[in-house]
């Protein structure tokens, strides 16, 4: 029964990784070509729907996470989605302003780096059994310039929409209501950027405590 | 007999190990360590035996009254290796929840009585004080004084220390839930409930603040001042049927503060609340239940509601 089990969760694994990674894949062909064809501007309409897809379905690995499925902790995981998910959805969907700004390039072009480089590298180990060492350098090594250039494009993408989240006042509840309570996007989004600063730095430094494991494993094989 | 105090990675603590008379107990281990040492006064000291090797069994702890020739092992009693960690600067649990529950006790007035919420945008709002809103200062104020007295003279602590750092993080849930149910509570801009709903609201939370303070009185008794932390079943009013009524009776008594003042912030700190009390209700009930196992003249312990009746 319990090898029956882990086949079907590698079965399931494999096919979400490489679902993802082709979602991951979409985008940054999408990307690379609304470059060259139209300029910075034109790459957010190009890439939104795979963007939207390939990203939200992350939400996955927070329950994959939870029921222990795979290993990575969800204290690892939890940040990098919320982070995502607001950037996405929250900013670049809400405020449409944005869309056109040059960070929106440089975002999407290091999150789906990223994403094709993580999603084949487990894709792999789940449908192979293994991966190859070059695949498994790239996975434990881009994220030193890719978190930084992607972390950079988030916060700075945050920082030009507080201007029309202010003057807007979408997703607000203002008092007097039945339930005495209220929320301002605005004071809510500033948070967001406070919890980047020590959050960057903790995110960082797991990858390196993670990459110095997983390298010094391929040295000792 | 001779003492030596390795720390966890096998480095002497002590220098040459302690000289102690064949008598000596464990509290005279840890003053020597103190007077040797300086820094390390006995509050800080977590003494263990040695873990067995490849043994995965919680290593023993060494209990301050008990004789060092105890923890010998048979027929090597001139001679006991003690491993010793440094739980870091202690404060009294006095000290603790009194600076815990004095930040809501100050701080919450202050958004009742003082002009503050000019400076959340409200300057000119202009702001008349519901009746509610005056019985719910009043209502957590009590509730506060109320634990800050019984932390001098009712509860028995079954540790006599905490980690400083415990004063930093408890201090930050406190004062933090407190400002922000205060905020709410006394908004200018608050919007109370019926008077039926908030006079049987605070009622209610009254009788439940008066059976809380009951079950720590029978806590109380539990524990004999000499503080030996021995577990006793205990029995009596709503323990009968909950293992831990005095949190079965906390909750319900801040499920009455929001009935009277309806705020989302309050309802938010009574899931907060409830949830960590919860978890230490588990460990409670299930250590309880370990321990008294009905097993070699032990007492059976009865089939109870661990915190919630009737839902847990």
């Amino acid at each position: 029964m319990a090898g029956f089990l882990s086949t079907v969760k590698r079965i399931y694994l494999a096919f979400y990784n490489w679902a993802i990674f082709t979602g991951w894949l979409q985008v940054l062909v999408f990307a690379i070509k609304a470059l060259n064809e139209s300029g910075t501007a034109a790459v957010y309409d190009a890439v939104e729907k795979p963007l939207q897809l390939a990203q939200t379905a992350a939400i996955l690995e927070i329950f994959h996470g939870l029921v222990g499925l795979v290993r990575s902790p969800v204290s690892a995981t939890l940040p990098q989605i919320g982070s995502r998910l607001f950037v996405t959805w929250g900013i670049l969907y809400s405020f449409p302003e944005t869309r056109t700004h040059v960070l929106v390039s440089s975002l999407v072009i290091s999150w789906s780096l990223t994403e094709i480089i993580r999603y084949s590298f487990f894709g792999m180990k789940e449908a192979l059994g293994f991966t190859p060492s070059w695949l498994l350098w790239l996975r434990y090594s881009t994220f030193l310039l890719l978190y930084p250039t992607g972390i950079t494009s988030e916060v700075g993408l945050i920082y030009i929409a507080l201007p029309y989240i202010k003057a807007s006042e979408k997703y607000c509840v203002r008092m007097p209501n039945k339930w005495n309570s209220s929320f301002d996007y605005y004071f809510a989004s500033l948070a967001v950027l406070g919890i980047y600063v020590p959050g960057s730095p903790h995110m960082y430094t797991y990858m390196l405590g993670q990459r110095k494991k997983a390298l010094s494993k391929l040295k000792a094989a | 007999m001779k003492v030596t105090l390795v720390s966890r990675n096998g480095r002497e603590v002590v220098k040459g190990g302690i000289e102690l008379d064949e008598s000596a107990t464990v509290k005279d281990l840890q003053e020597t360590i103190h007077a040797r040492t300086k820094k390390y006064y006995p509050s800080r000291q977590r003494l263990t035996l040695p873990a067995k090797p490849g043994g995965s069994a919680k290593p023993i702890v060494l209990s301050p009254k008990s004789k060092l020739l105890d923890y010998c092992e048979k027929g090597k009693s001139d001679n006991l290796t003690v491993v010793f960690k440094d739980l870091g600067p202690q404060v009294s649990y006095r000290t603790l929840f009194f600076f815990e529950y004095l930040g809501p006790l100050v701080i919450y007035p202050l958004f009742y009585y003082l002009p503050l919420y000019k400076y959340f945008g409200y300057a000119d709002t202009d702001r008349t004080i519901h009746q509610v809103q005056t019985y719910a200062m009043y209502y957590w104020c009590l509730h506060y004084s109320k634990r800050i007295l019984e932390t001098f003279f009712v509860h028995r602590f079954s540790h006599a220390t905490s980690p400083l750092s415990n004063v930093f993080r408890n201090c930050l849930y406190y004062w933090t839930f407190g400002a922000y149910v205060a905020y709410y509570v006394n908004h200018p801009l608050y919007t109370p409930v019926g008077e039926t709903q908030w006079k049987i609201g605070f009622a209610f939370g009254l009788l439940c603040q008066v059976a809380n303070f009951y079950c720590h009185i029978i806590l109380r008794s539990l524990r004999s001042p000499s503080g030996n932390g021995g577990y006793q079943i205990p029995k009596g009013f709503l323990f009968n049927i909950v293992t831990c009524a005095n949190y079965t009776t906390e909750i319900y008594q801040w499920l009455g503060f929001n009935i009277a003042t309806q705020t989302v912030a309050g309802y938010v700190f009574l899931v907060v609340a409830t949830s960590i009390m919860t978890n230490w209700a588990m460990g409670k009930h299930r250590r309880l239940r370990k321990l008294f196992d009905g097993k070699e003249g032990r007492p059976k312990y009865p089939r109870r509601w661990v915190i919630l009746p009737p839902f847990f």
